[in-house]
């Protein structure tokens, strides 16, 4: 196997993995949104913002892989 | 499309060797975007000013006001001694940051070599540094040397023997150590994937003949400048001001236990 396959199954790997991890943070934190807009419905616009914000974090972590990942492939395919 | 397909992939940036070394080195289409960033940041904000009415306050002042209010309010709870600096700190970050990714959706990846500022990873290390020092020296004044040094011994698990908190040495340290990268990261990360992405969309879209190049591409390119572009480097400028904010709240935590007797 050459390297730039096996650059490519890495990054398969990598994407993969990211994107579990984001979804299931994502999942977290829309529960919890869900949970506290149906306790305090009053309670709903700073909720959202602070959703949000999560959200951006736990997606960085997979943006991170994804940039990474595409840096690799491109770095080791040239 | 025929004109973005002939761009290079967005990996590599161009560097201008000084000719003094491996650091010695310079990208200079991240200085020229960063530049135009922040000669707009500064244009708008001395417009901004400019503008400032007490008695008939417009739509713009408004929301500026409202911004300004919303980081004062974070770092009042935050770091409620520290709000001289912290607030003109993480303001300037938050729009500058904004601008710089908003720029984006001006064409400026057409111009050759040139990319938005923050997809180079220099560029947004150099604000978490900055970042950084500034909460260090924060917690040294706040605590003194001494107090600073034994924060990374006494600091984190409260009410624990002096071996056991000694063992906690390495992980208070990398704790500090850890957050200018993920700061850094977690922006570069998602400027430079968004620029990718488009890149990756005109790559297999412009492939296809004639439907792929005329209409689907510039469609999809169009959604997800949109979303990436609009809304991730909204978010994303706003975490990184706010965790400003929360590093400079972290790094007074535990101070008024100790000094509450």
């Amino acid at each position: 196997m050459d390297h730039f396959a096996a650059a490519m199954i890495a990054f398969g790997i990598a994407l993969g993995g990211g994107a579990i991890g984001a979804a299931i943070g994502d999942g977290l934190a829309g529960n919890a949104t869900i949970n506290g807009v149906a306790r305090q419905p009053e309670a709903r616009g700073t909720l959202q913002g602070i959703m949000f914000i999560i959200i951006g974090l736990c997606e960085a972590m997979y943006f991170i892989n994804v940039a990474f990942g595409a840096l690799f492939v491109f770095a080791i395919g040239k | 499309m025929i004109v973005f397909a002939q761009e290079p992939a967005p990996v590599s940036h161009p560097t201008v060797d000084l000719g003094c070394g491996y650091w010695c080195t310079i990208n200079y289409d991240s200085v020229i975007s960063s530049f135009l960033a922040i000669a707009i940041t500064i244009a708008f904000a001395i417009f901004v000013a400019r503008q400032l009415d007490t008695t008939k306050p417009g739509r713009l002042q408004g929301i500026i006001e409202w911004l300004f209010g919303y980081v004062q309010r974070n770092a009042r709870e935050n770091a409620p001694d520290a709000t001289s600096f912290v607030v003109p700190l993480a303001a300037t970050i938050g729009i500058y940051i904004l601008v710089a990714n908003w720029l984006d959706f001006l064409p400026i990846t057409l111009i050759a070599n040139l990319h938005p500022a923050n997809t180079d990873l220099n560029q947004t290390l150099a604000m978490a540094i900055v970042v950084f020092v500034l909460v260090q020296w924060y917690n040294i004044r706040l605590r003194g040397w001494n107090g600073y040094f034994t924060y990374f011994v006494g600091g984190r698990p409260h009410g624990m023997s002096l071996p056991w908190r000694i063992g906690f040495i390495p992980l208070n340290l990398i704790e500090e150590i850890v957050k200018p990268v993920t700061l850094s990261m977690r922006l570069f990360g998602n400027l430079f994937a968004g620029l990718l992405m488009g890149y990756v969309i005109v790559l297999i879209l412009g492939n296809i003949p004639l439907v792929g190049s005329w209409l689907l591409g510039p469609i999809f390119l169009a959604l997800w400048k949109l979303f990436d572009v609009g809304f991730i480097g909204l978010i994303q400028a706003l975490i990184f001001m706010l965790l400003t904010i929360i590093y400079f709240g972290l790094a007074r935590e535990g101070f008024e236990a100790e000094h509450a007797h």
